[in-house]
């Protein structure tokens, strides 16, 4: 246990430096260090300012992945469950539209992370109102509301680019943040990302117990004393929160969630306590890693770093997926 | 000494209705067991007297405090509730099941404390298998040490040990009736035979009423039992153990 959680945080130190000397010209860890010992050269500069940055970022918003993907198979208690299951990802895509398409009076590089943020959120809302008047906030109904509310935030999301799209705006921006595209944001950015994420991780850590409690089944839950009904709304709400917050900075980044907690179980057992902040860990490295390989691999051009996360880690996981004994 | 108290229960699903109007009263030191043939609501009712259920009308009292009123956590540390089917979703550790078991009375649990109640439950030597490798008879072992782990004043089990062999099943039956010689044990047996062996009071269910509800000597002999069942029994005697057992199938009238 103490083994795994030492190389862990060995995998996580190498994946950040592995980022930081990624890109497209490559550096070295002493050059690295050297940015990060405040050093004045044109290099460092560059560094500090804008790889530096991007690379916490994507660690941070793997970990949320991570987070999320946790929370949402811990309640669904579905091996498929991912964060994006309950309408997010739709109303990311729908709220990066507008604020990529839509001409309005605020700056980008705030109104993409706001309209992306408040458009998860917002999705999820809808999802879970539209379960409750539907019957029931129980499993099945809320996945149901989730399919439904997805389809229909798809086609206003496509309805909007055929309207809004012409020779001056180009819709590639749009498609390669649907894919996944992550924004390097300033330190100032970074810092409140690393504090929603550190909130998102203790709320997240909160729900343990309750998760665990909720794998021994809905009757065993209600006997346990547990009301299911509003634990789960509770950590559907707390895990779209998560996810939301990923998803403002590092777009629509497919598989991480759904692995992470998998990667996570296969070693540490079921139990929520241990596998949400080993899932946290494992997402930020995942999303380290490949948004390294996305800067990196195609210079000049970035790869949008969802496309990365799906063909590396696909054969990963169905590798890991024919090794593993259980789950 | 604590009393459990259903008052004119009745439960309703849709257009049917499952209960009509159960009541009894139990005390410490009983050891009940729920008969009646399928569908006569002994589930039904053993839910609605844990909580699980809600009524559409009546209710179950704890100690004269109704258990509606009363908070789930609340709930939980009195009634124990042992499920039909219990399977886990994700495959799990003995020890972990215990611990998770442990903190509903409890925010977190010493490691001696699980320890011990893995000591006190007889199953220190399943404590490190998963789920998945435990046999029928192991697995309702840990369910019912999972249940009374944290000694409830009242346990309700839906007869758990159906589909077991003979002998896992008498220990089963024989555990779930000696927890009623300090506590109060409600449990809904499908072996009529075995109800009547091992415990104190019948409560026999047809139709979603309470039909008879006695002494097992008194009930054993009652020949409501074959109008209930629709068979006749077979009631013999060997040294001591009284044993019944079903017949023919009585012709309908």
């Amino acid at each position: 246990m103490v083994r795994y959680w030492c190389t862990l945080a060995l995998l996580l130190i190498g994946a950040v430096l592995f980022g930081a000397c990624a890109g497209h010209t490559w550096v070295t860890p002493a050059d690295v260090l050297n940015a990060a010992m405040g050093d004045t050269s044109m290099q460092a500069m560059l560094l500090r300012e804008w790889r530096l940055p991007r690379v916490v970022a994507a660690l941070l918003v793997g970990a949320l992945l991570g987070l999320g993907g946790a929370i949402f198979q811990g309640v669904f208690r579905n091996p498929l469950a991912e964060p994006y299951l309950l309408g997010s990802a739709g109303g990311a895509a729908l709220g990066a539209t507008i604020a990529l398409l839509v001409p309005l009076s605020l700056s980008q590089a705030f109104a993409l992370p706001l309209f992306a943020f408040l458009g998860a959120w917002g999705a999820t809302l809808l999802v879970i109102g539209v379960a409750r008047t539907a019957g029931a906030l129980d499993v099945p109904t809320l996945l149901l509301s989730g399919v439904a509310i997805s389809a229909v935030l798809g086609a206003l999301r496509s309805f909007l680019m055929l309207a809004l799209s012409d020779e001056t705006v180009s819709l590639q921006v749009v498609l390669s943040w649907v894919l996944g595209g992550m924004q390097t944001p300033t330190w100032g950015g970074v810092g409140i990302l690393a504090a929603l994420t550190l909130v998102s991780l203790f709320a997240c850590i909160a729900l343990a117990p309750g998760l665990d409690r909720l794998g021994l089944g809905e009757t065993m839950a209600t006997a346990y004393g547990m009301d299911v009904h509003r634990f789960v709304m509770l950590a559907v709400l707390v895990a779209a929160a998560t996810v939301a917050i990923s998803v403002s900075v590092g777009g629509l980044v497919g598989f991480v969630g759904l692995a992470a907690p998998h990667i996570a179980r296969w070693h540490l057992g079921p139990l929520h306590r241990v596998v949400i902040p080993a899932s946290a860990a494992i997402g930020a490295i995942l999303v380290t890693v490949a948004d390294a390989i996305a800067r990196s691999a195609l210079p000049p051009a970035e790869i949008p770093l969802g496309l990365v996360t799906a063909v590396a880690g696909g054969p990963f996981f169905l590798l890991l997926l024919a090794r593993s004994r259980k789950w | 000494m604590v009393t459990l108290k259903a008052q004119e229960i009745v439960v309703r699903l849709q257009a049917r209705t499952l209960l009509h109007g159960a009541s009894f009263t139990a005390c410490s030191g009983e050891s009940i067991a729920i008969i009646g043939p399928n569908g006569a609501g002994k589930s039904t009712l053993l839910k609605s007297l844990a909580g699980l259920l809600r009524p559409a009308s009546g209710s179950t009292t704890y100690d004269d405090a109704p258990i509606s009123s009363m908070t789930a956590a609340g709930r939980a540390s009195v009634i124990g509730y042992v499920p039909q089917h219990f399977n886990p979703h994700w495959d799990i550790q003995v020890t972990d099941l215990m611990q998770i078991s442990l903190e509903r009375s409890r925010a977190s649990v010493q490691r001696g404390t699980l320890d011990a109640a893995l000591r006190t439950h007889d199953i220190e030597p399943l404590r490190d298998r998963w789920w998945s490798t435990l046999s029928g008879g192991e697995r309702n072992r840990v369910l019912l040490a999972m249940v009374l782990a944290t000694a409830p004043p009242v346990l309700l089990a839906d007869e758990p040990a159906a589909n077991l062999d003979p002998r896992c099943r008498l220990e089963m039956v024989e555990r779930l009736s000696a927890y009623g010689r300090t506590a109060l044990s409600i449990v809904v047996m499908h072996d009529i035979d075995l109800a009547f062996r091992y415990f104190d009071r019948i409560l026999l269910l047809n139709d979603g009423r309470i039909v008879a509800d006695g002494a097992t000597a008194e009930v054993y002999d009652a020949p409501i039992l074959e109008d209930v069942f629709g068979v006749s029994f077979i009631r013999s005697q060997h040294e001591n153990v009284k044993t019944i057992h079903p017949g023919n199938v009585a012709p309908t009238r």
